[in-house]
C-alpha cells in the first residue's frame, strides 16, 4: 500500500462523504428543529434530480442556476406537503408512527408522479462544462466535479452554522426545537416556522439530488435507496446536529472507502457495524445534541 | 365527522367491489404476466409489457393462435418474491391462466418457478438470467426465452481469448452487484476462461451492493489494481452510474472495460448520451442495430412507434415469449393440454428479431433454455437511435451452439 | 369490566375465528385462502410488534430480524435436513430468536426513543447483509425454494388450519398478557417509567421480557410463512419488512389490541386488490392511506369504535391504553 493510494482513497471517501452529508443535512435539520422524521426525504432528493433534468436538459438553463431552481422547486413541494398534510398530525400521541406512515405515503405518491410525468427511462444531466476532467496532485487523481461537490458541502455546513447561530431566524429555529409553546407565547408564528424549515430541508434534499444527478442515474425509486444511508449519518452525528452530521458522513465515507480497499468482500457490512458500535458506546451519536432537548 | 364516515365508506366499497369487476371470455389463451413496473427495474418491466402487448396485437390481428385469441394480465411484481408468489397463486387459481409469464429479477423467478412446479402450470421466463433456473432448479414446466448469464459469459470468454492474440492481456478484475446475478457472472467468466485454456489472472473482485449510488472508492481501488481488463456484471442504472463516475477518473483509458451480459443494453446508451465513452466492449441480449435484418428493423421501428422510445433487451424477451406461446398452441391446437404444450415447447423453433440471417432460435429440449446467437460489439459514435449518441459496432458474432454449457456440466447440475 | 362487555369480546373472537375458518369452505379459488393465510401471519407479526410499540412504547424498526430467523430456521432445516424437521425447526427457530433477542435486547433496551429505534434498525440491517453475504448457507439473494412441510401439512388447506390455530392461539396468549398485571406494568413503562421504579418494578427487566416475547412471536410468524409460500428470501429481513408492521399498526390503530391485525387486513387487501387493477397502485394506495391517516387519528379500529360509541350515544368511552 503506497501513500498515493491511501491519499486517493481518502479523497474518494471524502467525496462520498460530502454527498452523504448533503443528503442527510435536510433530514437532520428538520429533525432537529421540528422533531419531524421525514421518511420521504429521499423522494425530495429524487424530485430535485428530475427538476434539475427538466430545467437543464430540457429547457436548457445552465447547470449551476438549474441546481438552484431544482432545489427551490423541491422546497416548494416540500413546504406544500408540510402545509397540506404533515401539519395535520402534529401533537397526536405516537406522532412518530404517524410521521412514518404519512411520509411513506408521500414516497409512494411522488414515485408514481415521477413515473407518470417523466416515464420510467433513466434520465441524465450532463456535467457542467469546465468540470469534466480531473486534477492531478502527485499521483492522486481528483475529478473536478467531485471537488466542486466537496466545496458545495463545505459551503452548506458554513451557511447552516452561520444561519443557525448568528441570525434571528436561526435562533427561532433552534428555540422551536426546545419548546414550541413558549415560542408561540413570545409571538413567533410557530406553524409558519415549521413550514419554512421543512421547505428549506427539502430544498437541501432536492439540490443534492440535482447535484448528484451527473454522477448517478435518475430513475423512479432513487429516493428509497439513499434514505437508510442518510439516516445512519444523522444518527452517527447526533440527531439534529449539523456539524455532527458532517463528521458522521466523513466517518462513514472514509470507513467505506477503506473497507472497499482492504476487505472488499465485506465492505457493505461496515456502515451498519459503525452504526451499531456508535450507538452502543455513544447512544446519542458522536456529537450528542444539546442536553436541553432531553427535557 | 361526516367526512370521515364518507371516507370510510369509500374505502370499504373499494375493497369489496373492485375484485368483482372481472370478466369472462371464450376461446382465449390467458397469460398471467409478472413484471416490475415501479422503482429502478420498472423500465425493464414497462418495456416488456409494451413488447408483449405488441406481439399479442400482431398475433391477434392475424386471427390468433389455432383460433384462440391471446389475452394477457399484467401485475407489478414489485420485485418482491413473497408478493409475486401471491400474485402467481391468484393467476393460477382465480384467473385460470394457461401460462405464467415474465419476471425480471432472478430471485422472483426462482420463487415463481416453484409455484409453477407445484401447480403444473407452464412458466415462460423472459428476462431473468440466473443460470440455475434452467440447470440446478430445473423443473419441467419452466422455459426461458432469453439468454442466461452462462451463455453471455461463454461468448465473453471466447471474445477475450481471441483478444489475447491481438493485444496480449494477462490480468482481469471483476466488478458486479452483490447478489446472485453478479456472483454467477464472476464464477462463469472464470470457469469459461479456464475451459478455453486462456492464461489469465484475477487480480481483484468487487461486489458493491445492488443500486449502490456511489462507486468512487471502488473506482480508485480498481485503478490501483491495474488490471488489463475490467469485467463488469452490472445492469441498468448501476452501469450508468459506474460509467459516469469512472469516466472522470480516466478509468477507461487505463483498462479495457468489458461487459458482455447487460452492458450494451440500450438504456445505458440512451441515459449516457454524449457521455458514453468510445471503445468499451459490450453486449446485451438484443441489440437495436444488430442484426440488420428486415425483422429486427421492423420490430424496433414498431416498438418506437408504439411507445415513443427505443426498446431495451427486456422487451425482446417478452416479445419472444408471446411468440413461443402462440407457436406452441398452434402446434397443439389447444392451450388446455399442458403436457402436450411442454412437448411442443421442447425444441420449438421461433424466428426472432435478434436472429441473424440463416439462424433460428430454438428451445433446448433438455434444459428448456433458448439457444441464441450472441454478438459482442464496441461502442462507436452512432446517432441513429436518439437520445443515444453511441451505439455498438465492430461486431464479433458467436455461434449459438458454442455458448451452451458442456454436457458434463449440464448433467451434473441438472442432477442436483 | 362489566359482563356484557366480556360477552361482546367472546362474540367477536368467535366471529373472527369463524370468518377465517370458513374461508377454505366458501372460497371460489385457492388464492383467497392463500390471501387469508398471509393476512393471518402478518396479523400475528403486527400484533406481536405492537406489544412492543403500542403497549410498551418501544418503537422497534428491526423486528424483521426475528421474522427472518423464524423463516430461515424452517427453510434451512426442511430443505437441507429433511421435511420431518418442520416442527423441530420451528422450535429451533424460536430458541434462536429467543437467544438472539436476549443478547440484542440487553444492548438495545439501554436506549430510549429514537435511539432505540435506530439501534434495532442497525441490528436488523446487519443481519440482512449477513444473510445476503453468507451465500453458502442462506443461498444469498436467491433465497430458498421448495420448502414443503411433512405429511398432512403439505396439504395447503390443512396447513391453513394449522396456521389459523397457531395464530389465534398466539394472539389469545398475547391478549391475555396485554391485560395481565404484566401488561399493566408495560403500559406504565410507556406512560411513566419513573413511577414503575417507585413501585419497585424494574423497567429494564420488563422491557427486556417484552422484547424477547415479541420477537418470539415474530419468529413464529416467519416460520409459518416459510411453510405457506414454500420459498423464503432475504427480503424478509430487510427494513421494509419491519416498516410494514409499523404501517399496519398505525393504520389499524396503535392503542387498540386488534388494531394492528385490522391494519394487516386493510394493507394486504389494498395491496392485492389495487395492485391487481393498476400499475399505478402506489399513487392510489398512497392517497387512500394518506386520507386515512389524516382523517382517522385513532386508526381504523379506533375510529370505528369511536363512531360506534357515538352512534350508541355513549359518551363515557375510555381508551384501554
Amino acid at each position: 500500500m503506497d501513500f498515493a493510494f491511501l491519499a486517493t482513497q481518502m479523497v474518494s471517501g471524502f467525496s462520498l462523504a460530502t454527498l452523504l452529508f448533503l443528503n442527510a443535512s435536510g433530514l437532520t435539520l428538520i429533525f432537529g428543529v421540528g422533531r419531524i422524521f421525514n421518511f420521504a426525504h429521499g423522494s425530495f432528493y429524487m424530485l430535485g434530480a428530475y427538476f434539475g433534468y427538466q430545467v437543464s436538459a430540457v429547457w436548457g438553463l445552465p447547470f449551476w442556476p438549474a441546481i438552484l431552481v431544482a432545489g427551490a422547486a423541491a422546497g416548494i413541494v416540500g413546504s406544500a406537503s408540510e402545509y397540506l398534510f404533515l401539519r395535520r398530525i402534529y401533537g397526536r400521541p405516537h406522532e412518530g408512527g404517524f410521521q412514518i406512515l404519512l411520509t411513506y405515503c408521500l414516497i409512494l405518491i411522488f414515485d408514481d408522479l415521477v413515473k407518470m410525468i417523466w416515464g420510467s427511462e433513466y434520465k441524465s444531466i450532463a456535467k457542467p462544462p469546465g468540470f469534466l476532467g480531473a486534477v492531478q496532485v502527485g499521483d492522486v487523481f481528483i475529478p473536478t466535479y467531485n471537488l466542486a461537490i466537496i466545496a458545495v458541502g463545505l459551503l452548506v455546513v458554513l451557511a447552516a452554522w452561520w444561519i443557525l447561530s448568528r441570525t434571528r431566524a436561526g435562533r427561532i429555529a433552534r428555540a422551536s426545537a426546545v419548546d414550541r409553546e413558549i415560542l408561540g407565547c413570545l409571538g413567533v408564528n410557530v406553524p409558519l416556522t415549521l413550514t419554512v424549515v421543512f421547505g428549506l430541508a427539502t430544498a437541501l434534499g432536492g439540490m443534492t439530488g440535482a447535484l448528484a444527478a451527473p454522477l448517478r442515474s435518475v430513475t423512479p425509486g432513487a429516493g428509497i435507496e439513499i434514505i437508510i444511508d442518510s439516516l445512519i449519518v444523522v444518527v452517527l452525528g447526533g440527531m439534529g446536529n449539523f456539524w455532527g452530521a458532517w463528521f458522521g458522513a466523513i466517518l462513514l465515507g472514509e470507513v467505506n472507502a477503506f473497507a472497499v480497499a482492504f476487505v472488499p468482500e465485506w465492505s457493505s457490512l461496515f456502515s451498519y457495524i459503525v452504526m451499531v458500535l456508535t450507538l452502543i458506546f455513544r447512544p446519542e451519536g458522536l456529537f450528542a445534541p444539546a442536553r436541553i432537548r432531553k427535557a | 365527522m361526516k367526512s370521515r364516515k364518507i371516507a370510510l365508506w369509500i374505502v370499504l366499497m373499494l375493497v369489496v367491489f373492485l375484485p368483482s369487476l372481472g370478466f369472462a371470455q371464450e376461446k382465449v389463451i390467458r397469460i398471467g404476466a409478472l413484471y416490475p413496473m415501479t422503482g429502478r427495474s420498472g423500465l425493464y418491466g414497462m418495456d416488456s409489457v409494451a413488447a408483449a402487448e405488441m406481439a399479442i396485437d400482431e398475433i391477434n390481428a392475424k386471427g390468433g393462435a389455432a383460433g384462440y385469441k391471446l389475452d394477457i394480465i399484467f401485475t407489478d411484481s414489485k420485485s418482491k418474491p413473497a408478493y409475486a408468489v401471491r400474485v402467481a397463486e391468484r393467476y393460477i387459481t382465480e384467473d385460470k391462466v394457461h401460462f405464467l409469464f415474465g419476471v425480471v429479477s432472478s430471485a422472483v423467478g426462482l420463487a415463481v418457478t416453484e409455484i409453477s412446479r407445484q401447480n403444473k402450470v407452464i412458466f415462460i421466463g423472459t428476462d431473468h438470467a440466473a443460470t440455475e433456473l434452467t440447470l440446478d432448479n430445473f423443473q419441467p414446466y419452466y422455459f426461458r426465452v432469453s439468454n442466461n448469464t452462462f451463455q453471455s459469459m461463454t461468448a465473453g470468454a471466447l471474445y477475450l481469448k481471441e483478444l489475447q492474440k491481438e493485444k496480449p492481456w494477462k490480468t482481469i478484475s471483476y466488478i458486479g452487484p452483490d447478489y446472485a446475478y453478479g456472483h454467477s457472472q464472476l464464477d462463469e467468466i472464470q470457469y469459461n476462461l479456464k475451459r478455453f485454456g486462456v492464461d489469465f489472472q484475477l487480480v481483484s473482485k468487487y461486489l458493491p451492493k445492488l443500486y449502490e449510488p456511489d462507486y468512487t472508492s471502488f473506482i480508485t481501488s480498481l485503478i490501483k489494481d491495474k488490471p488489463d481488463v475490467l469485467v463488469s456484471g452490472f445492469w441498468g442504472g448501476d452501469t450508468v452510474a459506474f460509467i459516469k463516475q469512472a469516466k472522470a477518473y480516466g478509468l477507461f483509458e487505463k483498462m479495457l472495460y468489458f461487459h458482455p451480459d447487460a452492458g450494451g443494453n440500450y438504456e445505458v446508451m440512451s441515459a449516457l448520451g454524449a457521455e458514453m465513452p468510445a471503445g468499451l466492449v459490450l453486449s446485451a441480449r438484443h441489440h437495436n442495430n444488430w442484426p440488420d435484418t428486415e425483422l429486427n428493423r421492423r420490430y424496433v421501428a414498431e416498438f418506437k412507434r408504439r411507445t415513443g422510445r427505443y426498446p431495451t433487451y427486456a422487451a425482446e424477451g417478452a416479445y419472444a415469449g408471446i411468440y413461443a406461446i402462440a407457436r406452441a398452441v398452434e402446434k397443439v391446437g389447444t392451450p388446455d393440454n399442458t403436457e402436450a404444450l411442454v412437448k411442443a415447447l421442447e425444441g420449438l423453433q421461433i424466428k426472432l428479431p435478434e436472429d441473424p440471417d440463416g439462424f433460428t432460435s430454438y428451445i433446448d429440449p433438455q434444459t428448456h433454455q433458448i439457444v441464441q446467437v450472441q454478438a459482442i460489439g464496441v461502442s462507436v459514435p452512432d446517432d441513429n437511435f436518439p437520445p443515444a449518441k453511441m451505439m455498438l459496432g465492430k461486431w464479433k458474432v458467436y455461434k449459438a451452439e458454442d455458448l451452451l454449457p458442456p454436457k458434463e456440466l449440464i448433467e451434473k447440475r441438472l442432477k442436483k | 369490566m362489566d359482563l356484557p362487555r366480556r360477552y361482546k369480546f367472546g362474540l367477536l373472537w368467535t366471529a373472527g375465528l369463524l370468518v377465517f375458518a370458513l374461508v377454505p369452505l366458501l372460497m371460489t379459488s385457492r388464492y383467497q385462502m392463500n390471501l387469508a393465510g398471509h393476512i393471518l401471519v402478518w396479523g400475528l407479526f403486527a400484533v406481536s410488534f405492537n406489544m412492543l410499540w403500542g403497549v410498551t412504547g418501544m418503537l422497534s424498526f428491526g423486528q424483521a430480524l426475528y421474522y427472518g430467523i423464524g423463516a430461515y430456521s424452517v427453510g434451512l432445516l426442511v430443505t437441507r435436513v429433511g421435511a420431518a424437521w418442520f416442527f423441530p425447526a420451528l422450535g429451533i427457530g424460536l430458541a434462536t430468536a429467543a437467544l438472539i433477542s436476549l443478547l440484542v435486547g440487553l444492548l438495545v433496551i439501554r436506549m430510549t426513543g429514537v435511539y432505540f429505534t435506530m439501534l434495532t434498525l442497525a441490528f436488523a440491517q446487519l443481519a440482512y447483509q449477513v444473510t445476503l453475504k453468507w451465500r453458502d448457507l442462506t443461498g444469498g439473494d436467491d433465497g430458498i425454494q421448495g420448502i414443503i412441510p411433512p405429511g398432512l401439512l403439505a396439504d395447503k388447506t390443512f396447513y391453513y388450519y394449522v396456521v389459523l390455530a397457531v395464530v389465534f392461539f398466539s394472539i389469545w396468549v398475547l391478549k391475555r398478557m396485554a391485560y395481565s398485571p404484566f401488561g399493566l406494568v408495560l403500559r406504565c413503562i410507556q406512560q411513566n417509567p419513573e413511577r414503575v421504579r417507585f413501585i419497585g418494578r424494574s423497567v429494564r427487566m420488563n422491557q427486556l421480557r417484552i422484547y424477547v416475547i415479541s420477537s418470539l412471536f415474530a419468529a413464529a410468524a416467519g416460520a409459518l410463512m416459510a411453510g405457506m409460500d414454500s420459498s423464503i428470501h432475504p427480503d424478509m429481513l430487510y427494513w421494509t419488512t419491519s416498516g410494514e408492521v409499523i404501517l399496519m399498526s398505525v393504520l389499524g390503530g396503535i392503542n387498540r389490541f386488534f388494531g394492528p391485525f385490522i391494519g394487516a387486513i386493510v394493507l394486504i387487501l389494498l395491496e392485492d386488490v389495487i395492485g391487481a387493477k393498476t400499475e399505478f397502485w402506489p399513487i392510489v394506495i398512497g392517497s387512500v392511506i394518506l386520507v386515512i391517516v389524516i382523517l382517522f387519528p385513532r386508526g381504523v379500529v379506533g375510529e370505528a369504535q369511536h363512531l360506534w360509541s357515538r352512534f350508541r350515544g355513549d359518551s363515557s368511552q375510555r381508551s384501554p391504553a
